[in-house]
């Protein structure tokens, strides 16, 4: 039951899906594995839901590879099911017992007669122990070896080995401090403010800021009695603290043959409680030289250390412009459209070529970087109420559009009209990504792309997006990760949104 | 199909064990291998610091250290027989590790056995159970096909005690029977020659395939001691034995060296001209990991009391890498777990005893307990026995048995011909088993489990296993049968016999109860090595990577191929 691509898509005026394909598939079709009859994997599992999935499944048909899908039975009949050529339900809505059941996943790949696994993002996307039992089962896995995975998993790890490859990292103790003493000698030497964190910690617990020498004593006993108490290892790592940072990663892509390739950066410093709601590319700080130079040393860096498929660097970058490594994520991200409207490459294609052990044709002069593209995550989310989840039917839809000369806006959603949005997984919604000549352009397109979308019956982010393109911190592009909450809580108000206390 | 599909298998330690619980488990744990390590360091030390002083007074290195310089800076050491002759005395002397130590070391990423002479203890000489020691290793190296380095230092047999050394059929002689026998077999042998060579010492390295002498050593038939006008001529054993003579003029030796240092760095090079081992190949595009549940935890798994029960699919969950395992018959003989895991990415046979309560296969909610071979328990392990035999999966044998079933049903089943049966197929077996004795290896079950006498690879122990025909109190009612009632208790109305009785079925006890200490099996070789519950899976993941190391010399079947695959669709 092979569907016509695009089905669930309302194709409107100016409106791209996913770009470039064509181009993309005119070039893979120059060498080996993609012939008439298909690329080298007949069947694709997509252990994954939503527009991702549906995302994936594009990619998949564009190659000739029939993508097959999962869903829990609160997903039952859902619209990108539609898309599949086969969908195997793999349990109950509680994700533990579907999406994240690795025994139900694996059997539905054996069951469909599956060769390869994409597990999008999110679920098992980063769990080195699934891409191990998919490499043991003979499922190709489209993302990272699992030995990857698992040592950029280990924060303390990547940190180490990331350093060791060259990358600058947040300077701090390399390792578990052993007393007060060893974190006040190393916070004179990082300089203040500090901050100690829990080895074993997240959430924020065990997690103390220090300004000044007056603190430390009191701070290092706190952290490490709420360390102790919450996670039964009372033992601190501390890193100097980068105010007013800018979250700003690069997008990777590494092949089985050595070849790292840099495809620029991503500014994400629009965050709410470390939630990315807003992406674009290029950064609005980012110099081309530095872009080529940072880009270059990381796709080195990450071939380097035996990285394959697409993959995420991400650094924080403070205010006297250095960066500063946080983390590796061994998957394809949300935001990855920004990229690929910027550049105009098809990541997931990539991905698949990558894991399909092709070597990249592809040479970093040869990436071009075009106009400027920005992603707005579209959530039922109400944000007059602090954000709060609003799922429920969607009554009316219309997709987004522009009008405007040398603007294109694309649409990556699997909702439509009557969709009853479910309450068990994430808000999104569906991402709205714009691209132009330049940045006012392109947040002008945004403008009129987000006034254009209906999302009738939940409530959603388009008026703080609405908002945030007529804040003036955004629009003059001097905006930083602490942005957002340094403005207080949000009103969008009547007349239009504003900004302010409530 | 025929793929591999391994599943998760154990849970965390916190959702089937308490805190509390655990933690005294851990305690009783820590105060044994506690005692297991104060004796292997007492054996480590050798015969003491004078002795280590006068081996560096000559400017040479002492055992440990040879060892350490000869092995990759990220190998363990992990010894074999580290307890042999412990406890035992020879006219007032002691004689730690047998004067030897065996080890298996990775060189140059190879896991290779090294035999290195203690010249702490008595300059290197062979005592009662070296010979057998040394043949031990050799025999496990030519069965995987590891390379072996011999480090000699040995001034020959400790001549007080030659009766029980000299001439017997694993007799000194004996090792120059495995010298020949690996190299017929083509094994890779490498000799070093540290000091003293004689008599036996001499024939041990020539055998080898390059033989290194430093400045120091020697090799003679016989030592200027029993040469007549050796004194008064000035002839030592160096004159008449040294490099001068071997290297240069007889040609018994290939290469001189100045000093020890020089000579282990150039075995090292022999090594690294070797091939390299075969484990990403036989992975299978798997790649090797840690058990996803921590191997240190099974230190703190066992009950304190040999009686209680608890789950073997935990202790695998921690032997397994990424804690993933094939259970294959899971629906029969639930006494027993079988089935493939990987370790170092290699795929390993697993059959283990689980002493829990289990379910009765025909009764339905009678429970009794494992640790007990039954009938469909002994069907299973046979057959899964035969099957990693047929597709050269390595076996790993988990014991806590403390026998055959027994009673009237279990005679009428048969239990007699099955175990036979399962007693056939591990005597004729030539894939490479390793034992280890978890707990119990009681009755014939330790037998049918390929036990020592069945030949494994090798054969490990816990600080918590308990060897022996049977527990004592069964044996002492075996024993006084004819003076008991039918509820084992002492049939008789006069005091003085029944008090007699007591006594001499307690010494029984007693005396079975103090042989059960794995120390004393392990002083007399019935036991390989003592390993504390989590240096386990550091010693079955090197196991199974030496079983996979060479290529060539055994079957080894992809997966696609295996019989397994024909079980699993007779079994549904």
């Amino acid at each position: 039951m092979v569907r016509r691509v695009g089905s669930i898509y309302p194709v409107a005026k100016r409106t791209e899906m996913v770009g470039f394909r064509a181009a993309l598939v005119g070039r893979l079709c120059l060498f080996g594995p993609i012939e008439i009859g298909g690329f080298v994997f007949r069947r694709l599992l997509i252990a994954n839901r939503g527009e991702i999935a549906l995302r994936i499944a594009r990619g998949c048909r564009e190659l000739g590879v029939e993508p097959v899908m999962i869903y829990s039975e609160a997903d039952r009949g859902a619209p990108w099911l539609e898309e599949a050529a086969q969908a195997v339900c793999v349990g109950p809505a509680r994700a533990a017992a579907s999406y994240l059941d690795q025994d139900a996943v694996l059997q539905a790949a054996e069951q469909a007669d599956c060769q390869a696994v994409h597990p999008g993002y999110g679920f098992l996307a980063e769990n080195a122990l699934f891409a191990a039992r998919c490499a043991q089962q003979g499922l190709t896995w489209v993302g990272p070896p699992a030995a990857a995975i698992r040592a950029m998993g280990d924060k303390a790890e990547a940190k180490k080995s990331i350093a060791a490859a060259g990358l600058p990292t947040i300077p701090g103790s390399a390792d578990v401090l052993s007393g007060v003493d060893e974190a006040r000698r190393l916070a004179a030497k990082v300089g203040y403010p500090v901050l100690l964190k829990a080895t074993a910690g997240g959430g924020g617990k065990g997690m103390r800021r220090c300004d000044s020498e007056d603190e430390i004593d009191s701070a290092y006993a706190e952290a490490s009695m709420e360390a102790g108490k919450a996670f039964g290892n009372a033992s601190l790592y501390l890193e100097k603290l980068i105010l007013g940072g800018r979250h700003i990663e690069f997008q990777l892509l590494c092949d089985g043959f050595g070849n790292g390739l840099h495809l620029g950066e991503r500014e994400c410093s629009i965050q709410r409680q470390h939630q990315k709601l807003v992406e674009e590319a290029p950064s609005p700080v980012m110099s081309s030289e530095v872009r080529e130079k940072m880009g270059r040393k990381v796709a080195r860096a990450l071939s380097k250390l035996g990285y394959r498929n697409a993959g995420t660097v991400e650094f924080l970058r403070d205010r006297d412009g250095k960066f500063y490594f946080m983390e590796v994520n061994t998957r394809l991200q949300v935001e990855h459209p920004v990229t690929e409207m910027w550049t105009g490459l098809d990541l997931v294609a990539r991905q698949l070529q990558i894991a399909a052990n092709c070597p990249l044709d592809l040479k970093q002069s040869e990436v071009q970087f075009q106009g400027h593209a920005i992603e707005f995550r579209i959530n039922a989310e109400d944000p007059d109420q602090g954000f709060r989840p609003d799922p429920g039917e969607i009554v009316r839809f219309r997709a987004p559009e522009v009008s405007r000369a040398g603007a294109r806006v694309r649409w990556d959603s699997a909702v439509r009209e009557g969709y009853r949005i479910p309450p068990n997984y994430d808000s999104m919604i569906g991402k709205l990504i714009v691209h132009a000549a330049d940045r006012e352009a392109a947040i002008e397109a945004g403008r009129e792309a987000l006034s254009s979308l209906v999302l009738d019956g939940v409530k959603t982010t388009i008026p703080f997006h609405l908002w945030l393109l007529s804040d003036p911190g955004f629009r003059s592009g001097e905006y930083n990760i602490d942005h957002l909450a340094d403005l207080g809580p949000l009103r969008t108000g009547e007349s239009g949104p504003v900004g302010g206390s409530a | 199909m025929a793929k591999v599909i391994l599943q998760s298998i154990g849970s965390d330690r916190a959702e089937f064990l308490s805190d509390d619980l655990w933690r005294r488990q851990l305690e009783h744990c820590g105060e044994l291998t506690g005692a297991l390590q104060a004796k292997r360091d007492e054996v480590r030390a050798g015969w003491g610091k004078k002795y280590e002083d006068r081996v560096h007074a000559k400017g040479k290195l002492t055992t440990w250290e040879r060892i350490e310089q000869l092995k990759d800076d990220d190998s363990p050491i992990l010894p074999v027989g580290t307890l042999v002759n412990y406890g035992l005395d020879f006219g007032g002397r002691g004689s730690p590790g047998a004067g030897v130590v065996t080890a298996f070391i990775r060189v140059h990423g190879l896991w290779v056995v090294v035999i290195v002479n203690d010249n702490t203890v008595a300059s290197g000489s062979w005592w009662p159970q070296t010979p057998e020691k040394i043949q031990r290793a050799q025999e496990i190296a030519l069965r995987l096909r590891l390379p072996v380095i011999y480090l000699v230092d040995c001034s020959g047999l400790y001549l007080p005690e030659q009766s029980r050394t000299f001439p017997g059929r694993t007799g000194a002689g004996a090792i120059f029977r495995m010298n020949s026998l690996l190299s017929a077999a083509g094994v890779p042998q490498i000799a070093g020659v540290h000091g003293d060579c004689i008599a036996g010492g001499g024939y041990m390295p020539i055998i080898s395939d390059v033989v290194y002498m430093t400045e120091q050593a020697y090799m003679v038939i016989a030592g200027a001691a029993l040469i007549k006008g050796a004194k008064s001529s000035h002839i030592t054993s160096l004159t008449i034995g040294g490099p001068d003579v071997h290297v240069h003029l007889s040609r018994c030796a290939d290469h001189r060296v100045p000093d020890d240092t020089v000579l282990l760095r150039r075995v090292r090079e022999e090594i690294a001209r070797l091939p390299g081992p075969a484990w990403d190949y036989y992975r299978f595009g798997a790649e090797a990991a840690q058990p996803r549940l921590p191997a240190v935890e099974l230190n703190g798994l066992f009950p304190q009391d040999h009686r209680m029960g608890y789950d073997v699919r935990q202790v695998l969950a921690r032997l397994v890498d990424d804690s993933l395992f094939w259970e294959i018959f899971p629906d029969h003989g639930h006494e027993m777990v079988c089935g493939v895991g990987r370790l170092n990415g290699l795929y390993a046979g697993f059959v283990a005893n689980n002493p829990a309560l289990t379910d009765h296969p025909v009764d339905p909610g009678v429970k009794r307990p494992g640790g007990i071979l039954y009938r469909d328990g002994i069907a299973k392990i046979s057959q899964f026995s035969r099957a990693c035999n047929d597709d050269g999966i390595p076996l790993i044998w988990l014991q806590d048995i403390s026998g055959f079933d027994i009673g009237v049903e279990a005679e009428k089943q048969g239990l007699l011909g099955y175990g036979s049966n399962l007693i056939y197929t591990n005597s004729t077996n030539d894939v490479p088993m390793f034992t280890v004795l978890l707990r119990k290896g009681s009755g014939a079950g330790y037998y049918a489990m390929a036990g020592l006498p069945y030949a494994p690879l090798l054969q490990l122990a816990t600080p918590y296993t308990r060897l022996a025909v049977m527990e004592g109190r069964t044996l002492s009612i075996g024993a006084f049968n004819t003076k008991l009632d039918d509820n084992f208790n002492i049939a008789t109305s006069d005091e003085q016999e029944a008090e007699k009785v007591r006594k001499g079925m307690q010494q029984v006890e007693q005396r079975i109860e103090n042989d059960m200490d794995p120390v004393r099996a392990a002083a007399i070789r019935d036991i390989d090595e003592i390993v504390s519950p989590q240096e386990l899976r550091v010693y079955l993941e090197a196991a199974v990577s030496m079983a996979y190391q060479a290529i060539g010399y055994r079957r080894v079947k992809n997966p696609r191929i295996w019989s397994l695959h024909d079980l699993r669709v007779l079994t549904g």
